[in-house]
């Protein structure tokens, strides 16, 4: 026996899909995310990732820092999951990322934001069902500076496909 | 206590040779702990990753890991070998998701040393890598290169 609100309701759905990807469309993704040194170190020791300058403050200070670094692959993270409504939410696996860059450091307390643009899509050949993304993201701190930037491809359901 | 003392012996630039190869000394078991807290944490929307309920009806039949924890994990477990002097991270290029991680399942790393190349700083050198994370049945299930900004020994391993 469904609910009674479950009746009336209608699903609010989230996500974009393969129609949806014009080259060159634009997205600036929702949101920003505050870095705290708190989140830094969780993701750094979570990882294993040893290297004092994302958990030693006076280890990063004496390598010229003012304060912790934030780790680069929770930098790429956030600006990835950030991304992740506007582009890849609507199904289909992450294939791969090219043309990585990391370009200054990020500190504790920054604030990312991150915009993408689509580069290309393609019908995969063996599934009708989906097509092939890539997009292009960049991750910018709060004085509009870009951290970081990189190409991302995935499989996207097509709307004809969407469950 | 000095800086260098605070770090390896070893992990210097001049430490590594093209061709080298590294199995890195430890696993690690995935569980909801590293993927459904990283993946909320840097607000990944995408519910394959952290519910449960909707991926027994995928051909998953369970949630997967969200392939930036796989990356980080694989690049964390070789960190120490490869990144315990490094100055700043460069890039990353021809990232590869080869097999779906699962909750359970345990990743290990192997590392290539690439190449080496001079940079702008004379204390600093750059080295490429290539890292593998393969899991308990020894199939991969991440590749990707790496390009590292690292120390040289003089003048880092006297400071």
């Amino acid at each position: 026996m469904a609910h009674d609100f479950a009746l009336r309701a209608k699903l609010k759905a989230r996500g974009n899909r393969y129609e949806d990807f014009e080259i060159g469309r634009t997205f600036d993704h929702h949101w920003g995310r505050t870095i705290t040194a708190g989140d830094n170190m969780l993701f750094t020791t979570l990882t294993l990732h040893y290297n004092p300058l994302y958990f030693n403050l006076d280890y990063a200070r004496a390598h010229g820092h003012p304060d912790l670094v934030v780790n680069p692959m929770l930098v790429f993270s956030i600006v990835f999951g950030l991304s992740v409504e506007d582009l890849s939410e609507g199904g289909g696996a992450f294939l791969g990322v090219e043309e990585l860059s990391f370009h200054q450091p990020v500190y504790p307390s920054e604030t990312l934001t991150a915009r993408s643009i689509v580069l290309s899509k393609r019908p995969s050949a063996s599934d009708a069902s989906v097509g092939i993304v890539t997009w292009h993201t960049q991750g910018f701190n709060g004085k509009s500076e870009q951290v970081v930037d990189f190409k991302r491809t995935n499989l996207i359901n097509k709307r004809s496909a969407s469950r | 206590m000095t800086l260098a003392s605070l770090t390896s012996p070893d992990g210097y630039f001049e430490d590594f040779e093209p061709g080298q190869v590294i199995r890195h000394a430890r696993g690690k078991t995935v569980e909801a702990l590293e993927n459904v807290l990283i993946t909320n944490l840097v607000m990944n929307t995408a519910q394959g990753h952290f519910n449960e309920h909707a991926m027994q009806a995928s051909r998953f039949g369970r949630r997967i890991t969200f392939g930036g924890v796989t990356a980080s994990l694989v690049i964390g477990l070789a960190a120490q070998d490869t990144a315990e002097q490094a100055l700043a991270e460069l890039g990353l290029d021809k990232i590869r998701f080869a097999a779906p991680v699962f909750h359970g399942d345990t990743l290990y790393a192997y590392t290539e040393v690439l190449d080496k190349a001079e940079s702008e700083r004379i204390d600093a050198g750059i080295v490429r890598f290539r890292h593998w994370g393969v899991n308990q049945d020894d199939k991969i299930v991440f590749e990707g290169e790496r390009a590292t900004l690292i120390k040289r020994r003089q003048p880092w391993a006297d400071r």
